[in-house]
């Protein structure tokens, strides 16, 4: 909200130093947001918060300006206003729960045109006051309802009286009922929706906007004023339902003062009367006492506010400091208890914390002491964060940096690699881009990596940590790492001109499972459909699988559109670090007994089925199978390869005999024969 | 007895030498069974009483210097071998090495961690959250209800009716509650979600929630606390006000500035916990009192690594995103 610093002072009645007072309505919790010179004076923009609807208005600010001084607003002069009888127009509130207070006059016999028929002007300071609060100027009769809002905060509407039919109604709108707003705007009402209404149709949206069809325009020689309490819960949402925020909403939204009616409406009119002329009816009220707002007693603990705010006052202090606030209290001698009435433009005090803050803010949050924390609980448990933090640290300390993507993305990249299955999609996306949440974190990695190529980058390591979704029946959130290897420098170093390979990745795989104290881990050709058929693995802990890795399927850089393949993996994270109890094992002091035995294998036969067999035949004191050579072409047929094992053996009891080794070979090199007909290596 | 000629003779003997097995063939003439000074030794005998004490130290300071001057010879010559070995292996240092990209954490996670780090040494525990969020974690429970004008301060992405992604890190403060019970120490940082882009603003951002709760515990509490954080963050002693602000959630509620070059700067939202809150998670209201934090990490990571445009945080390119 912008107001002038003239206008305030003017309801303060002394100067103000622009400064001074920024800092002044900020530290009571009205943040200036900006100050801007226009001409002599000074526009203050204030961000206020929604609670303080009573704030709403120049009066407002000046009012918590005084408070705050300890002094009283300067005396406004009764307006000045002839009356001559009573209002025709006939009310009829059907709805006085929405509408406790309703307020009319009449003014007739007044021209908008000036005598060359344009319409009549304001005097400048009140165009001025209003084009700097940012409110439009549309004729004199709603300028002046406007500016009178500005200054109290009551909104008004004005009906032109020659486009009305009959009584004027307040009640909800009927089912298929329309109306066309004053910004040409044509809304289905539902039935939610208080109207103001004729006998024949809808003439406003109650405390929103009004209607087209009863504006004054220059035509206009006689209007009915309105000046009305609406209960706030019956007005909130209701613009925001059809996208509409006035400042009428606003204001009602937050709460108006519910006693401000009459005093604003005879405003008003003498603003009307005084500037354009015109026969003034009496002013007519149709309220319903028991739904006026009921300003509840607040029974405050001077305990429990001193203990809340860590001061030492006194009853007389609280008091005093509420005084200014029109905050009434009473207490008895000794009473712990004060009993408070908060005033009726506070629709934000209604239990004791709620006046501890008016308290605070007029001691000044600056003023309250600081005090050392004094509860002596305290966490120990480690949580997911830590967790996560050292499994961060090792992918950096793997030269891997990390990324932060959006966690939402376009649907169609999602479908595009088949990764839609089970998405979540937002309903109100802030761009078609970002309009689903991601399943999985390839196509966030894949972006980074087609912006950072672009740039130039022909190497990257990149991992990122966090959240996938998706909603099979229910939503779930699932933790993930997952990394991205793109090495495709033209000139590698000159000590090294190796390129990252599968099996490099499997060795960065296994260094991590290891490190996240992950146990029991097995391998098996990736079924993951992202990922090259024959060049990936998913892994195992037990039965679970948690993750997978490999070269990217090529089916994949075609359709998002890459020339270069790169190596992924993906992990759950949320399977790794359970940590589990470790014992330290005193290792042999006895040999150990080594064998070296190369066998000539078919091609289609895996290593582990090999590795698997001699594990199988070596005893209980096998320590170690390695595989030291891989051996294909020579004098060797086609379709075989030589796999060169070194075998170890240990005991904790003693030396192991070179015969029960010997009887060992034999058992493998036996097995490996009849099994797969592999033969041992001359 | 003269061992005049002999020293004379071993010395030039041992300067000839040039490798150990030279210096082992001497060994064997002098030193051997059939050894030069040993069978001097062994001819003592044929002396009289009187010149036997003279001629056998003399001997043996001939065998003395023998052995010191030889095995200042081995000590030499192994010096050269390795310095020898050493000039073999000589590399050219200045040469790169293999690696070329090193790795590092997102500026985002270690400004997280830095404000992890302080309030977990206070004892506070580090809590996580759901992204995805229902109304009633997200607004209600935190005294916000349907059609409140608070729930305008937040551009809330919706995925259905009632489940939205959290427009604050909030919700975990009744999480937390209902799984720990009271007392109460955490903080949480995560992600969280506004429909808002521009400068200043990102579609995702990342906040740090923080709570306690016990008895007794006092906005003066609270004072101490944060200023204590954000000197420890800044690392200098700063000057830190509060003021008056609104969060349905928390009564009183207050804003926290610190003052920077240009003036005072908002930096995060804090308060005593609503009673409301506490009745909502089970917590007596009149037994246990507390109080709530929030603040925007990408702020802090923005004043911490003086950088302008927050956006560029989540383009994610290497070169920008490496330095930290």
């Amino acid at each position: 909200m912008k107001i002038l610093k003239s206008h305030l002072e003017e309801k303060l009645g002394n100067k103000k130093n622009i400064v001074k007072l920024g800092e002044q309505l900020t530290m009571l919790g009205l943040e200036v947001d900006s100050i801007d010179p226009i001409k002599k004076d000074y526009s203050i923009d204030i961000d206020l918060t929604p609670n303080r609807g009573d704030c709403f208005s120049v009066l407002g600010v000046a009012r918590e300006i005084a408070a705050d001084e300890q002094m009283k607003l300067k005396k406004e002069k009764a307006p000045l206003l002839n009356f001559t009888g009573k209002p025709k127009t006939k009310v009829n509130v059907k709805e006085p729960e929405a509408c406790p207070r309703y307020c009319l006059m009449e003014i007739s016999n007044f021209s908008l045109k000036d005598t060359k028929g344009k319409l009549k002007k304001l005097p400048k300071i009140i165009n001025l006051r209003l084009e700097n609060a940012g409110i439009n100027s549309v004729n004199p009769i709603v300028d002046l309802l406007n500016y009178v809002m500005l200054d109290v905060g009551q909104p008004m509407h004005a009906f032109d009286a020659n486009k009305i039919n009959g009584e004027l109604q307040v009640r909800f709108a009927n089912s298929n009922e329309k109306i066309t707003l004053l910004d040409q705007q044509k809304i289905n009402l539902s039935q939610d929706c208080l109207l103001i209404a004729d006998k024949k149709a809808p003439l406003a949206l109650a405390g929103v906007m009004g209607g087209l069809d009863s504006a004054v325009d220059i035509e206009t020689n006689s209007v009915i004023l309105e000046s009305a309490f609406f209960s706030p819960s019956f007005i909130r949402g209701k613009g925001r339902k059809y996208g509409i925020q006035t400042d009428a909403s606003q204001r009602f939204e937050r709460g108006v003062d519910f006693e401000l009616q009459k005093k604003a409406l005879l405003l008003a009119a003498s603003l009307i009367q005084k500037y354009l002329g015109g026969t003034c009816s009496n002013f007519k009220e149709v309220v319903s006492n028991k739904f006026l707002p009921n300003r509840k007693l607040i029974n405050l603990s001077i305990s429990a506010l001193n203990n809340k705010l860590g001061t030492s006052l006194t009853i007389s202090e609280v008091k005093k400091a509420l005084n200014f606030l029109e905050i009434s209290s009473s207490s008895g001698p000794g009473d712990p208890l004060i009993k408070l009435k908060p005033p009726s433009h506070r629709f934000d005090l209604e239990i004791e914390e709620d006046v501890f803050e008016e308290v605070a803010r007029l001691i000044g949050y600056d003023k309250l002491p600081s005090e050392k924390v004094k509860s002596s609980f305290q966490a120990f448990a480690k949580t997911s964060y830590q967790k996560t933090l050292h499994l961060k640290k090792f992918m950096a300390n793997q030269n891997f940096q990390e990324v932060i993507n959006y966690s939402f993305i376009d649907d169609q990249l999602q479908t595009k690699l088949n990764l839609s299955k089970n998405m979540i999609m937002i309903q109100n996306p802030i761009n078609e881009n970002l309009n689903s949440m991601r399943t999985s974190l390839l196509p966030g990695l894949i972006n980074n990596l087609v912006s950072n190529s672009k740039r130039g980058a022909s190497y990257l390591k990149i991992f990122e940590e966090g959240k996938v979704f998706s909603n099979n029946k229910k939503i779930t959130e699932t933790n993930k790492i997952a990394g991205l290897i793109y090495d495709h420098e033209k000139k590698k170093n000159w000590n090294n001109s190796k390129r990252f390979d599968f099996f490099n990745l499997k060795e960065l795989i296994l260094k991590f499972l290891d490190f996240s104290s992950v146990e029991k881990i097995t391998f098996k050709l990736s079924t993951f459909e992202l990922l090259h058929p024959k060049v990936s693995a998913d892994i195992y802990k037990n039965n679970l699988k948690i993750g997978s890795f490999g070269e990217i399927h090529p089916m994949i850089m075609k359709k998002a559109n890459l020339k270069k393949s790169f190596y992924y993996f993906e992990i759950d994270s949320s399977e790794l670090f359970n940590e589990k109890k470790v014992r330290l094992v005193e290792p042999s002091k006895y040999p150990q007994v080594q064998r070296d035995l190369a066998f000539i294998v078919p091609d289609e036969l895996n290593f582990s089925d090999i590795e698997k067999e001699i594990k199988l035949n070596s005893g209980k004191y096998l320590i170690d199978v390695k595989l030291f050579d891989l051996f294909k072409g020579g004098d060797l047929a086609k379709n075989l390869k030589s796999l060169a094992f070194r075998i170890t053996w240990q005991s904790k009891k003693g030396t192991l005999d070179d015969l029960y080794i010997d009887s060992l070979v034999s058992d493998i090199t036996n097995n490996l024969k009849k099994k797969y007909k592999v033969k041992l290596r001359a | 007895m003269d061992l005049q000629p002999l020293k004379k003779q071993l010395l030039q003997d041992l300067n000839k030498v040039s490798n150990s097995k030279e210096l082992q063939d001497l060994k064997v003439k002098y030193l051997g069974k059939k050894g030069e000074i040993t069978l001097l030794s062994k001819s003592l005998g044929k002396l009289s009483q009187q010149e036997r004490p003279k001629a056998g130290k003399a001997i043996n300071e001939l065998r003395v210097l023998f052995e010191s001057q030889s095995k200042a010879l081995i000590e030499r010559n192994e010096s050269k071998e390795i310095e020898a070995i050493l000039e073999k292996d000589s590399i050219d240092i200045s040469l790169p090495s293999s690696e070329i990209q090193t790795g590092n954490l997102h500026p985002i996670t270690k400004t997280i961690n830095k404000i992890c780090e302080f309030f977990s040494a206070r004892g506070y525990l580090i809590e996580d959250g759901p992204e995805i969020e229902s109304e009633y974690f997200n607004f209600d429970a935190l005294n916000i209800p349907k059609d409140h004008p608070a729930r305008d301060m937040h551009d809330t992405f919706y995925v259905d009716a009632e489940t939205l992604l959290r427009t604050h890190t909030s919700p975990v403060q009744i999480r937390a509650i209902n799984k720990r019970n009271v007392p109460l120490k955490i903080i949480c940082p995560g992600k969280v979600y506004r429909s808002d882009a521009d400068q200043t603003h990102t579609p995702m951002f990342h906040q740090i929630e923080g709570l306690l709760i016990d008895e007794k515990v006092s906005f003066g509490n609270l004072k101490q606390e944060l200023t204590d954080f954000l000197n420890y963050f800044f690392e200098k002693d700063l000057k830190v006000r509060f003021r008056p602000s609104y969060f349905p959630f928390t009564e009183p509620s207050a804003e926290v500035d610190i003052m920077d070059k240009k003036g005072w700067l908002e930096i995060m939202g804090c308060g005593m916990v609503h009673p409301n809150v506490l009745k909502e998670a089970g917590v007596d209201p009149n037994k246990y009192s507390g109080f709530a934090f929030g603040l925007g990490i990408e702020r802090m990571a923005k004043l911490d690594y003086e950088m302008e445009d927050m956006r560029l945080l989540f383009e994610n390119d290497i070169r920008l995103i490496s330095q930290s």
